[in-house]
């Protein structure tokens, strides 16, 4: 899986799943609201022709003339009568108990209850209830269970859907990434052969000009052998094994700033190291050495010309300061962001901070940058 | 104890229903329908508070649109007379009859 694709497949799926979620949402309320109302709708139904009855069997009552009355009982439901002053005529069950008489029909406790005005008032009855057992609405069960099956099948779906997207540019990618890893291949040889060659000219017996020329070429290969093995770092990474030994870090920035003395000299710029002890370090000397690499090449091409690189090396840290163009606190923030430069004019490819700080976590080095405009930047590392 | 609250209350009914007997009766038989009269003012009027109250503002003041009986009843027997009790004794004598003759607590 190439870098960004995880986040691509991510944002699709949540993209196509959060879609998805809605419209299953909005058809499924709007399914439960239909059925509740169509369920409610026959409830309704049914509790007015129980209404009916009961009107019917006082009608009846009423014509008769006796001492007693015997108040009509139903098994499917349960009544109760009011008058007009809403107050409890008779009821077949102790527990309707009405204070509302707004709604003519409404659920409680999983009963249904219809309200009716009835006119004449047989007994007095102004107002009839109905009570009923609802029967339950298990819909709602159902149609989580649906929701979650379905949510599941779209997750597969989508995950197929994604790869199939994914499919082209992937395979774009990973050509590109072959090409780099090729030609970063093809590359090592041409420099190899420069600088060795550079090396092995006697400068004795060359003029002045062609030496300064020379020095040149030695600079240029340099800078193409380190972005050589910035690649290299960035492609083989993964694929590398780390060998962590003690490493002397004063030895070994003595080293690096000797070879990047070149550099430093056509801008003439003097690089100070202030490494008086032996630190000892546990590390992959390729790593540190890309880590080092990195920083000084970083604070060479963007420092003024005629200016001081000073570097400083003490127990816990390690710190290298320009006096360059610096940068803004915003510039700053996003400094770790792979591909990216302030400043167009230099050169490179914007990996150098992104390389630093993929190796300082990898060790638990904390990096400060401190960098003030057209001052310079400090960058301090500190284990 | 009982026996006394029991007397008393036997008392108090029956000395109500004398005043009934004595108050109603003068004008209407004793095989006057208060039970139908009783029906259509509960069928008219359904709640007891409403009920008595329109029964006193028709024997107060008896009038062709106040009376619950048929067109043709009034027609052939003409309207009631009005009621010589006094208030206090028309709405006693109306308590005591909707008492008698409720249907509401007829129901069981």
């Amino acid at each position: 899986m190439y870098r960004g694709e995880k986040k691509s497949i991510f944002y699709v799926l949540g993209l196509y799943l959060s879609s998805t979620l809605l419209l299953i949402t909005t058809i499924f309320v709007s399914y439960y609201y239909y059925e509740r109302d169509q369920f409610e709708h026959s409830e309704k139904d049914l509790l007015r022709k129980y209404t009916l009855l009961l009107t019917q069997q006082l009608s009846t009552l009423n014509e008769n003339s006796s001492q007693k009355y015997k108040y009509p009982r139903f098994d499917e439901f349960e009544s109760a009568i009011y008058d007009i002053d809403k107050n409890l005529i008779f009821s077949t069950n102790r527990d309707i108990n009405i204070t509302n008489f707004k709604d003519s029909f409404f659920i409680k406790e999983s009963n249904s209850y219809l309200l009716s005005p009835l006119t004449p008032y047989y007994f007095g009855a102004a107002f009839i209830i109905i009570e009923k057992k609802s029967k339950n609405l298990n819909i709602l069960n159902n149609l989580i269970f649906i929701a979650i099956v379905t949510i599941i099948i779209t997750l597969i779906t989508s995950i197929f859907l994604v790869n199939l997207v994914l499919k082209p540019m992937r395979e774009n990618i990973k050509l590109l990434d072959n090409f780099i890893k090729d030609t970063t291949h093809e590359l090592n040889t041409p420099i190899t052969a420069i600088l060795t060659n550079i090396e092995t000219i006697n400068s004795s017996s060359c003029d002045e000009k062609t030496l300064r020329k020379l020095q040149r070429i030695k600079i240029a290969s340099q800078s193409i052998s380190n972005i050589y093995e910035d690649l290299v770092y960035l492609l083989l990474n993964h694929k590398t094994s780390t060998q962590n030994i003690d490493l002397n870090l004063r030895e070994m920035l003595h080293q690096r700033v000797e070879y990047f003395t070149n550099m430093a000299t056509a801008k003439n710029i003097d690089l100070l190291l202030d490494a008086k002890e032996d630190i000892d370090f546990k590390a992959d000397k390729k790593k540190m050495q890309r880590l080092i690499d990195n920083l000084l090449s970083n604070a060479i091409k963007y420092s003024y010309k005629s200016t001081n690189i000073r570097v400083v090396l003490n127990e816990t840290t390690l710190s290298i300061e320009d006096e360059g163009k610096g940068m803004s606190e915003q510039e700053v923030k996003k400094i770790f962001t792979r591909y990216l430069r302030f400043d167009k004019s230099q050169g490179g490819f914007g990996m150098g901070y992104s390389i630093i700080k993929a190796i300082a976590d990898e060790y638990e080095i904390k990096i400060d940058i401190v960098s003030k405009e057209t001052h310079g930047t400090k960058v301090t590392l500190s284990w | 104890m009982v026996k006394i609250l029991s007397f008393f209350l036997l008392l108090c009914i029956s000395l109500g229903a004398s005043e009934f007997d004595k108050n109603c009766f003068d004008c209407h038989s004793q095989d006057f329908k208060f039970h139908i009269i009783m029906n259509k003012y509960t069928l008219k009027f359904s709640s007891e508070k409403r009920i008595k109250e329109a029964m006193f503002d028709y024997l107060r003041e008896p009038s062709l649109d106040k009376s619950i009986l048929p067109l043709e009843y009034i027609q052939k027997f003409g309207l009631k007379e009005k009621s010589p009790l006094d208030d206090k004794t028309l709405r006693e004598m109306i308590d005591i009859y909707y008492e008698k003759f409720n249907l509401q607590s007829k129901l069981f």
